[in-house]
This record gives C-alpha cells, structure tokens and sequence, in this order.
C-alpha cells in the first residue's frame, strides 16, 4: 500500500517527465550524487556548474548524502526526485542495492548515468562513467616498482572501504603487478578512507615493519593524505610510495620529495561529460548497441575516464593532465556512444 | 588474599589485566610493539580515543546515551580550522570559540531532552543529523587545510621520551572528571541522577540542570577530542568523528559503566580505550586479512567485556 501510494505521488509529480521524450536543454536540471561525503567527489560540483553553463542547461548541482549509506543516498535521490530534478549521475551506494532506487527513478523518465563507480548489471544506467580502478591499481603499482629499482620489492598497500567494490578489483590489480615484477604484497591495509583509522593504522604499522618495506602503494584518498604525511614525518626512510588522487597533501609530498607520485583520476571529466551525456540522452538520443563498451565485474557498458600518472616533473600542471583527459573523453563521445539522430 | 580479592572487585583491574596480558602476547610476537615510535603511536591513539570515551561515559552516568558525540567533535573540529583558514582568527581564540561550540551542543541536547520529555536516544539521532548537516553544509565535503603550524607543531611534539604532547589535555581531563564524580557535588549529582532520577529529584537535586550540565561536559570533551584529531591530522576533514560511536561506548562498558547509569569509572573506561587501541594495533601488526579485521575486532571486544564482568562478582557503589 505505501509503495502504491509513493508510486501514485511521484507519478503525479512527474508525469510531464515521464511523458517526453525529447526536452529542451533548458529544462534539464541534473543531480550529480556522490555516495558520500568524499574529497574525490568534490570537482563533480564545478564540472556541473561548468557543464550545465557550457550546454545552456537549468542546473546540474553536487548533491552529497549526509553519510555513506545507502538508505541516505536513496532518500536523497528520491527527495530531488520530487523537486524536479530529471537525470542523475550517481556512485553507486552499493552496486547491487542501489539498482531498485536507480529502476524506481529510471521509470519516471530521468535518465541514469552511473559515475565512479558502477552498477552491477543488469540495471537502468546508460552506462558506467569510471575509472578503470584496476588498471589505475596496476599502472601505479608499476610505477612504484620501477622506482624501488634492483634490490628487495616489498609492498604494502593501502586501500579504501571494503564495501566499494573497487577495493577487491585494486588489490587483484596490484598483486597481479607485483606478481609480475618479482615484488611481494607484504601487507593490505583496508577499510581506512577515513582519517583516524587510516592515521592509527598506517602509522603502526609503519612503526613496526619500516624496515621491511621498500614500498608503498595507496588506493584511497584519504590514505594517500596520511601515508604521504607520515613519510614526511619518518624522514630519510628510503621507502618509495605512489599514491591516487590529487590531495593538496600528496601533491606537495611529490614536489618535496617525499612521494614519488600519484595516480590521477578524473573526477572533473566524470561530472562534465556525466553531465553532457545526461543531456544527450534527455534530447533523445539512445546508447548505440554496438558502441564500444569496456567490461569489468560489474558491467559491460563501461566507459574509461582516464588516468595519468604524475610525478614530481608534472606536479605544478596535473590540472592539464585532467583536462587533456576530459578533452580526449569528450572530443568523439557522441559519435562512439550515442545515436542522436 | 583479602586484598587481592578486594582488589579483583575493583572496576580497573580486570580491564588492568586484560592491557598487561594483551601486551605480553604481542610483544611476545612483535618485538616492535614496544619500540619508542610504537608507543608514540599508541599514545596518540588513546589520547584522542579516552576523550571520545569520557564524552559519552559522563552521558552514561546520568543513565543516558549521546549518539551526537562524533558530530559534535566534528562540527568543533570543521569550525575550528575554518575559523582560522576563513577568518583569520589566531588559534587559541579559535580553540576558545570550537569548545563553545561544542559545550552549546550539548547543551542544546540536554535541554532539548528535558524540554521535550523524549528520550535522549532520540533526540541525539536528531542532532547528530542536524550537527553532521550544518558539518558538510560549511565544508561542502572537503577538507580545510589552513592548520597554522602552531598547531601541527602541538600534535607531533613530545614533551620527552615517546610520550606526545596530545596526551597532556587527555590526563588533565581525566583527572578533572575523576575529581568530579569523586569529590564536587555535580560529580555526586551525575551519578546520583543516574541511579535513581526519581528519588535524586526528591532528594532536592535539580535532575534537568544536572542532564543539561552532563550534556555540557560531555559537547566540551567531543569538541576537545576534535580539536586534537585536527593538530594530529594536520588537516580538517568533515569526517573527523563518523567512527568515534563504537569506541565511545565500548570503552566505557569494558570499563564497567552500567548503561542504565549512576556507575561509572574513569580509570577502567581509560584502559577500555587502552584495550580497543592495542587491539586494533595487534590486528595490523600481525597482518590479519582485511575482510576480518571487524569481525575479530569485535570478538577481542566481547572477549574483554566478558573477562570484566566474570570478575564483577559483587556490586560496587559508586564511580571513581
């Protein structure tokens, strides 16, 4: 009964929506919705402002849930929902409990694209605009062994909440480089995107085993911040480290010294283009079946954002490395992913 | 004998001997565990965590629970970076004005819940979404970073050997709340509301001034405890204070609080946090895999209760 009767509220409050097909650009009012309060999330809010400005669009704003929490993020979603809000870009709360919210939305016409971090097919999303988080993992546990140089390879890897599913696919990822290299995972560290956890996990254990690791690799934000921090605060150790991202933190680490680099992500280009496509596919334009999709364990609509790595040489221009990725990514999106005739 | 059994009564000395086994183990199979960087670690650790833990153990006295403590911490600690980064106010002021912040809080749950009559439970699960929302909507989910360097100067200094300087607000608190409950009549008031709110009230204690002054103390040592994470953190996260739940209330009940109120201990909740915090230590040091660190997290944790409470095998009176 309370389902029918949310059913019957929301379809009164969107019908016009669900009725159209084909809208003016100038109706389009996007979500952009994180799964939570994360710095990762943050450029989201200017690539929509950006986007919404460039394409002529009524708003496409950052929403954040309090919490992550799927019940937070659900809620939200069905909130700007309600208050006209007609496409979404979204990060999965979870990638198989967030399909029946994404299908509830999806059926009063707002378009659905998943971003950073995917649905587990099969679900309404156009398709999944992400990093390609196990090969990020991989590239950068490379880049960490080649800088180690000759002698022992021993790694420990830092990396976010378990819940994500991107955790497992960057542990795989690393372990496969090492494994290739000669170098051993010593040791995983997760569930620590949070600042004390990860500050009272990584600092003990690299005050018990500094001496038998010669690298470090992290996977998550916030981990990044905290390894980089306590490297600075450790001295001379001789432990090489290749972080993700681009905290304020990790980046000067990588000017000092400290951090040998970082492996980009492209949240900007996520927002923009997340938010171009949303657009595209409100004026009527469909997903090409045959479009060239990538796969990973969740889906096989995925898309690439872009990586780059960047070191102490690209530090000061790593805002080029993330606009030359948005640009690459846009330049022949339509005509590789959409039919819009 | 007699003292030896009069001393296993006592609400310390279970969580004492679960600290001393716990550290013999490990050392036994890490002979790091107590190297000087270790301990520094540690150290840092408990300082911030006893805060947390006495936050919300001054909460239990009274017989009632505070789920707002990690909002409120937060919510002191994003204002006090921010008050500096954006307004340019000199730290110590800043320090000043986050702990009002976080006493205000407080207080405002403690008089809302005597205002209302609803139960505290209630109430904090409003205001840690009110705390936690006016949180994000002055951060926007993104960190400050104008920590002067004062500050980050006070978070990794050592007043000598590996003891941090971090610890010194924590002992000082500890002692204050232990002088409190023991000796001041708030103190006595607390526990006394805590026991029996009905027979405090006709014993002439004025039960919502006593809620409203807990509720106080406990938003003074959360935003304490916020404040420390940032000079530890060096950076202002808005996630300061979304995992301080479960330890807030952990330490306190390996410590002998009794939930329904009026029992409280400094000292054994201090090594209840002593306890989580080589716990969590032990877990990282001997590699234990990800997936299960939560799971024998929380068996280490039951363990710990269930060793305090074999040996509580008589009621003991009064907080110490």
């Amino acid at each position: 009964m309370k389902t029918y009767i949310h059913a019957i509220t929301m379809a009164g409050l969107f019908g016009t929506a669900a009725a159209t097909s084909a809208l003016a650009a100038d109706d389009s009012r996007f979500g952009l919705i994180p799964g939570g309060p994360h710095p990762y999330f943050s450029a989201w809010e200017q690539a929509g402002a950006d986007a919404a400005r460039d394409y002529g669009l009524s708003a496409s704003e950052y929403k954040v849930p309090q919490k992550w929490e799927l019940s937070q993020q659900n809620q939200l979603l069905e909130s700007l929902l309600s208050q006209g809000y007609n496409g979404f870009l979204i990060f999965p709360g979870d990638p198989v409990g967030a399909v029946s919210t994404a299908e509830e939305i999806s059926g009063y016409g707002a378009p659905i694209i998943a971003g950073a971090g995917c649905y587990k097919d099969p679900s309404p999303a156009a398709f999944c605009l992400g990093t390609d988080t196990g090969n990020s993992a991989y590239l950068g546990a490379k880049e960490l062994i080649k800088a180690m140089g000759d002698g022992q390879k021993r790694i420990a890897h830092f990396t976010g909440f378990l819940v994500d599913p991107n955790t497992q696919l960057r542990i795989d990822a690393v372990n496969r480089a090492a494994e290739e290299e000669g170098a051993t995972v010593v040791q995983v560290i997760a569930d620590i995107d949070a600042p004390e956890p990860a500050e009272e996990k990584i600092n003990a254990y690299l005050a018990a085993n500094a001496g038998d690791v010669d690298g470090i690799i992290t996977t998550a934000w916030v981990p990044a911040v905290v390894a980089a921090n306590a490297l600075r605060k450790m001295g001379d150790s001789g432990i090489k480290m290749v972080g993700i991202d681009h905290d304020e933190v990790v980046l000067q680490a990588i000017k000092d010294g400290v951090v040998d680099g970082t492996m980009l992500q492209n949240p900007y280009g996520q927002g923009y283009v997340g938010t171009f496509a949303l657009d595209k596919l409100r004026s009527g334009c469909t997903v090409k079946d045959d479009a060239p999709f990538g796969s990973n364990a969740l889906t096989d609509k995925f898309i690439d954002s872009g990586t780059a790595y960047v070191d102490a040489s690209s530090a000061d221009t790593y805002l080029d490395a993330m606009r030359a990725e948005t640009d690459r990514l846009l330049a022949d999106f339509e005509e590789k992913y959409l039919n819009c005739n | 004998m007699t003292q030896i059994s009069r001393l296993s009564r006592t609400d310390w000395f279970g969580p004492l001997l679960a600290t001393i086994i716990a550290i013999v183990v490990i050392r036994a199979f890490s002979a790091n565990f107590l190297s000087s960087f270790n301990i520094q670690i540690l150290l840092l650790a408990i300082a911030v965590n006893a805060l947390v833990a006495y936050s919300q153990m001054i909460i239990i006295a009274i017989g009632q629970m505070n789920l707002s403590v990690g909002a409120i911490g937060g919510l002191a600690a994003i204002s006090f970076v921010g008050m500096i980064e954006v307004w340019g106010i000199p730290a110590p002021l800043a320090v000043i004005l986050a702990l009002a912040i976080g006493v205000g809080c407080g207080v405002i749950n403690g008089v809302l819940i005597r205002i209302t009559g609803i139960s505290a439970f209630v109430i904090t699960l409003a205001t840690l979404s009110i705390f936690k929302g006016i949180n994000l909507g002055i951060t926007e989910a993104q960190p400050f970073y104008g920590v002067p360097d004062s500050v980050k100067a006070f978070g990794s200094a050592l007043v000598f050997g590996p003891i941090p300087w971090l610890v010194v607000p924590t002992v000082l608190v500890a002692v204050g709340l232990w002088f409190m409950l023991s000796r001041m009549p708030v103190g006595r008031f607390i526990l006394a509301v805590g026991s029996n709110e009905h027979a405090a009230g006709l014993s002439g204690i004025s039960v919502g001034a006593t809620v409203i002054i807990a509720h106080g103390i406990s938003g003074l040592l959360a935003a304490i405890a916020g404040v420390l994470v940032v000079a530890r953190l060096q950076i202002g996260q808005p996630s300061i204070g979304d995992d301080w739940l479960i330890l807030s209330f952990a330490a306190p009940v390996i410590g002998g609080a009794i939930l329904a109120g009026g029992h409280v201990s400094v000292s054994a909740t201090f090594l209840g946090v002593v306890i989580v915090a080589i716990i969590t230590q032990a877990l990282v040091l001997f590699n234990i895999d990800p997936f299960l660190v939560q799971v024998v997290l929380g068996a280490l944790i039951l363990a710990a209760v269930g060793l305090n409470k074999l040996r509580a095998r008589a009621p003991i009176g009064q907080g110490t």
